[in-house]
């Protein structure tokens, strides 16, 4: 244990199996299973699509503003101590999305520019020669000349001197031979870089800059102060340059968030639980897109491999290849039970009874009812648009994000909340520009297939508003403008009482049309926000598992180290560490059959940041150890295995403080 | 004698100020008279001593090769580029071409000499330039003496050391010369940035016609004169001392300074009164911190009004909700004693910890005068082991959470990006539960991050906020 961190361990050889429960019969293997993996692909590439366009999307203006700086910046030459152009990419803290976006502005800034495009990580530079070494590793492998092995085997002889390869000579006379016009190095985590490392890099380089003329991008993770503070000044008079910043992770995932569950295209969305959890994550622990997009993977790859009846989004579905044990599954879904019900209260007895005995009635019936299920729920889906539009247009409403409202409307907290009474008040006491720039943004709106024709009520505003001859905006008769307060002294107490002002034509005319709008929008949200989970067939259009996400994506490793050595009995199910007086689990029990680490884990538990060997020792002895002084070194070589196992798992640390002691390392529920 | 004359009056035409150094180098140098061995030329950045040297052996067409240690990453680099760069220079001197299949190469300084013996036997004088030397990477110790030693065994060898500022004795030999070039006085220093003065009008202005080329010329070098006296006695006498970085704080408040004149509200002669107009130039410090990017106006103002905070508002980026705890928990292992902890962080006793720096009153009144201790957040933040920093994350996030691995990722990340770093030896394990953290942020930067999650650390500190 001591000389080795880790062991191949050989299993010895049973002649018997092992007494476990086999599943020997290979019916239940289900026969839909290439059909479930190709419906996987077409809809898991359809949201990758749609994920990747938004990233692209949210990125470009910086990304452009990157290309033109590049193919902008020149060396100033008639300076004596010129400076390197330089640009501080500001790409937020999350560290796994920096390569993405490296490596699409690498394509960018070759696409569009005659430059050449390094990245330099802090993984491959430890020190100077190693990152100059890499720098023209990575430079000279794109030239595309055959006959350069040939030809620098010919400079050996020629010239004499064998270049080291850490020589910028040979980044120069690789820079002759091509049409390259500039050498831009991206260091793409340059917190991560030493400092001093990066002051060495930009001394040579600047005093290189005459003959290759170096163009240096540094991605920042925190602020491009931090990043200057971390610089000397020497180092920072040779910079000039420009601060780029990337578009905040959270905005990106909102986009990402609405991307996915937008659209009729979508065939299955996230429930309300999965993605409360998801975007709860991204907003707590990380902040990435890419985690979230594996998540979104994640959860459809498991809602298709594990669910039989996910065979029903295939789009090209025929009769023949459900399994009958599906048709068997659906018949046990609570919400076909509920249906079921619902018709048996309707006295739709027959069509219930078809429906359990006919596969082929059932199947009409599935097919149907998902398609009408899947337009609820994106009406529902859009009505969450409609209402952040909505929201959008009235001035000092909080900005509540799209994602946080699809949330809600799925677990059907939406209709008749606050939000939606508070939007609906607003709307009612309007003005006729806010109206107007309403109606603007609902016509702007795309697939939400409002039931309300904006067209019809933009007219008539439009006709209100040219016959009103003063500049001001019509007002509602809800508008609190409109209420004057009247105070009256009665008996020395205030008393306070609205008074509404007269209305002129068109302001009534125009409370009318707004008091219409209202009801329509009022009528649509009570229409489309109902709860999603009690649509027929729902199972298999939403998909809310948490478990699944929570032991692949959280998983607890120290918890469960702490967990199987304080309680043993929770992992082995013995029969011995059972107590048997109180019947329950031995909790904080010490009972000599547990495993001796488990026991010395417990003990250690128990005593101070130092560790007397000693007591320890006389405390395992008398748990585990017997009577007679013989059994004593089995005992003692149980105690030093324990003792080593611990100290191999960090816990333990020999200490020099005191002798006969160790160092308790590890507290427990950390 | 004449040409040499007039080759150094060219010389001191473009390098003022350096008479007697550039007449000692050339007499050194001259194609005539024979060369020292060795010398040693030295003096702080920015005094010319490069471009002299080279710029008289230019002129003096001696042979030469100069090697810049700036550019040579190991000792074993700095050899190779010597050979290869004494083999162009007699390649450019002489008409045949030597033969290089001898040279290819050069692991130490022993080869370097057989090498250097073989290129020059025979040859004229050569002269060997090698500049910064003093700052080699990975030098070898006996570099400088064996260099400095050349001389005796290659007759014909002169070499020039360009160093900044020699230790007593380092060639461990004895009769070199030493060239000293001084830094700049301010009078000098003016006197050569006043060679080239800029310009107050970049287009012409439109509304007088009559105003010449050598007007402006005049004016432009006037203010110009004057400014550099006003900068040198207000910024650079005390923090841009030499040539290049007064030149640069020059420049940088040169257009601000004339933009009155630009736009017409003073004449060109003004200049008491336009000192009087945009004192505030001068008066902060601003301008002398490097930044690569260059500031505004708008963010220079909005920098003096809101003091050290304006790094934080261009903090576009937001962390993770548990990586603002996570760093506040390690602001405060970092800054609070460890016995402390149970004071501040136990939940049992939550009345107590609200008297700030704990004990008692009595205690602390005692005390007080005796043992003045300088504040921990004015000392240097002290390591703390991991565990340390979870537990105190636990006691301060509002609500209990299960330490998943999101948790321990956050760590990393927030040591990948520098603002948690690890303490002590680099190469030690970061698996080894021993391994001591430190904060590399200040309090400022925690404070603010603490009040975005409503997480008033001040409460937490040992001694409050100062």
């Amino acid at each position: 244990m001591e000389h080795q961190k880790c062991y191949v361990f050989a299993q010895p050889t049973l002649d018997e199996r092992a007494a476990k429960r086999r599943r020997v019969s290979d019916t239940l293997t289900p026969t839909s299973w290439s059909l479930r993996e190709d419906v996987y692909r077409r809809v898991w590439s359809q949201q990758q699509q749609r994920i990747q366009a938004t990233v692209e999307d949210a990125d470009l203006t910086t990304l452009e503003n990157l290309v033109s700086f590049v193919s902008e910046a020149t060396v100033d030459h008639h300076r004596r101590e010129a400076s390197i152009s330089s640009g501080l990419i500001v790409v937020g803290p999350s560290i796994a999305s920096h390569g993405f976006f490296f490596d699409r502005l690498g394509q960018k800034v070759t696409a569009a520019t005659n430059a050449t495009f390094l990245i330099l990580t802090s993984g491959e530079c430890p020190n100077l020669k190693t990152l100059l070494r890499n720098l023209i590793r990575k430079a000279t492998s794109k030239l595309d000349d055959v006959d350069e092995p040939e030809d620098r085997n010919g400079n050996v002889s020629r010239t004499g001197p064998k270049l080291l390869d850490y020589d910028l000579v040979l980044l120069q006379e690789w820079y002759s031979k091509t049409q390259t016009d500039k050498v831009i190095v991206a260091v793409q985590d340059s917190e991560a870089f030493d400092a001093a490392l990066l002051v060495e890099m930009i001394e040579l380089f600047s005093s290189w800059l005459n003959r290759i003329p170096f163009v240096l991008l540094f991605g920042v993770a925190t602020s491009s102060e931090s990043f200057q503070d971390r610089l000397p000044g020497t180092a920072l008079r040779r910079l000039r340059g420009e601060t780029f910043n990337v578009k905040q992770a959270n905005e990106i995932l909102e986009k990402i968030f609405c991307a996915t569950i937008d659209g009729p295209g979508v065939s299955l969305r996230l429930g309300p639980n999965l993605s409360r959890r998801l975007l709860e994550r991204q907003k707590d622990h990380i902040q990435s897109v890419q985690a979230f997009s594996d998540a979104l993977k994640y959860a459809h790859m498991s809602h298709f491999y594990a669910n039989p009846l996910s065979i029903f989004l295939s789009q090209s579905l025929e009769f023949d290849q459900v399994p009958s044990d599906v048709f068997r599954a659906l018949r046990n879904l609570p919400s076909f039970r509920r249906w079921a019900e619902s018709l048996l209260d309707k006295g739709c007895a027959r069509k219930v009874r078809r429906l359990l005995d006919s596969d082929q009635y059932l199947y009409d019936n599935t097919i149907e009812n998902i398609k009408s299920s899947q337009m609820v729920i994106l009406s529902l889906v859009s009505a969450t648009s409609v209402l952040v539009a909505i929201r959008n247009c009235i001035p000092r409403t909080p900005y509540v994000p799209r994602s946080t409202l699809y949330v809600r409307a799925t677990s059907g907290e939406l209709d008749g909340s606050p939000i939606i009474r508070e939007t609906l008040l607003m709307i009612r006491k309007a003005s006729s520009d806010l109206l107007y720039q309403m109606l603007e943004a609902l016509s702007t709106l795309k697939e939400c297939h409002l039931p309300i024709d904006i067209g019809a009520y933009q007219k008539e505003l439009d006709s209100l508003v040219k016959e009103t001859t003063n500049e001001t905006p019509l007002r509602s008769q809800h508008d609190v403008r409109n209420n004057t307060l009247r105070t009256t002294v009665v008996a020395q107490k205030v008393e306070l009482s609205k008074q509404r002002s007269t209305l002129s034509e068109q302001d009534t005319a125009y409370s009318g049309l707004v008091g219409r709008f209202h009801d329509d929008i009022e009528n649509y949200f009570t229409s489309t926000l109902i709860l999603p989970q009690s649509l027929v067939l729902s199972e298999i259009l939403l998909y809310d598992l948490k478990s699944p996400h929570s032991e692949t994506f959280t998983p607890r490793p120290r918890f469960v180290i702490e967990r199987s050595l304080s309680s043993p009995h929770d992992y082995l199910d013995c029969s011995c560490c059972l107590n048997s007086e109180t019947g329950k689990d031995s909790e904080s029990m010490l009972s000599p059959t547990q495993p001796a680490t488990a026991i010395l884990y417990q003990l250690y538990l128990e005593s101070g940041s130092l560790v007397n060997v000693s007591d320890l020792w006389s405390a395992f002895n008398a748990i585990v150890g017997e009577e007679d002084d013989e059994a004593e070194p089995t005992t003692m070589s149980l105690f030093q295995r324990a003792l080593a196992e611990l100290k191999f798992l960090g816990l333990l640390k020999s200490s020099r403080k005191k002798s006969d002691h160790v160092a308790k390392m590890m507290w427990k529920g950390l | 004698m004449l040409p040499e004359e007039v080759l150094l009056g060219t010389l001191n035409e473009q390098y003022p100020c350096r008479e007697l150094q550039i007449r000692q180098l050339f007499a050194l140098y001259s194609p005539y008279l024979p060369s020292p061995p060795a010398i040693v030329v030295h003096g702080l950045e920015a005094t010319g001593k490069s471009s002299i040297v080279k710029s008289v052996l230019d002129t003096s067409k001696v042979p030469h090769a100069i090697i810049n240690s700036r550019e040579c990453i190991t000792g074993r680099h700095l050899l190779e580029r010597t050979v290869t760069s004494c083999l162009d220079a007699i390649d450019e001197s002489s008409e045949d071409k030597v033969d290089r299949r001898p040279y290819s190469r050069c692991e130490n300084i022993s080869a370097l000499a057989i090498h250097l013996q073989r290129l020059l036997d025979g040859r004229e004088r050569f002269v060997l330039v090698f500049d910064g030397i003093d700052r080699q990477r990975e030098a070898p110790p006996t570099l400088l003496p064996a260099l400095a030693r050349f001389g005796e065994i290659i007759p014909n060898l002169s070499i020039i050391f360009i160093i900044s500022v020699p230790r007593p004795r380092f060639l461990h030999a004895t009769g070199v010369p030493f060239i000293n070039f001084p830094a700049y006085t301010k009078d000098e220093s003016i006197q050569i940035l006043s060679k080239s003065p800029p310009q107050i009008f970049l287009e012409p202005p439109e509304d007088s016609p009559e105003y010449t080329e050598e007007q402006a010329e005049e004016d432009n070098a006037w203010v110009w004169t004057r400014f550099l006296t006003a900068v040198w006695d207000a910024l650079a006498k005390g923090a841009a001392r030499d040539i290049l970085s007064f030149r640069a704080v020059a420049d940088k408040i040169w257009r601000p300074f004339v933009a009155p004149i630009v736009d017409g509200t003073f004449g060109t002669r003004d200049f008491s009164r336009l000192m009087v107009a945009k004192r505030a130039l001068f008066q902060s410090e601003d301008v002398l911190l490097e930044r690569v990017v260059p500031r505004t106006e708008e963010t220079t103002t909005s920098a003096v009004s809101k003091g050290n905070y304006c790094f934080l508002s261009q903090f576009t980026h937001d962390l993770p909700y548990y990586s603002k705890y996570l760093l506040c928990a390690a602001y405060l292992a970092s800054y609070n004693p460890a016995r402390q902890d149970s004071i501040y962080f136990m939940k049992a006793s939550e009345r107590k910890r609200r008297k700030k720096g704990g004990g008692t009153a009595a205690g602390r009144a005692g005390r007080g005068a005796k043992h003045r201790k300088i504040p921990r957040n004015l000392l240097a933040p002290s390591p703390f082991p991991l565990d340390r920093l979870l537990a105190i994350f636990h006691a301060i996030v509002p609500h209990s959470i299960t330490p998943t691995a999101d948790i321990y990722t956050q760590i990393t990340t927030l040591s990948s990006i520098r603002l948690l770093v690890r303490a002590g030896p680099a190469g030690s394990d970061v698996l080894d539960p021993g391994c001591k953290w430190r904060v590399n942020f200040g309090w400022d930067y925690v404070a603010t991050l603490g009040r975005s999650v409503g997480f008033e650390i001040a409460e937490y500190l040992a001694g409050g906020a100062e």
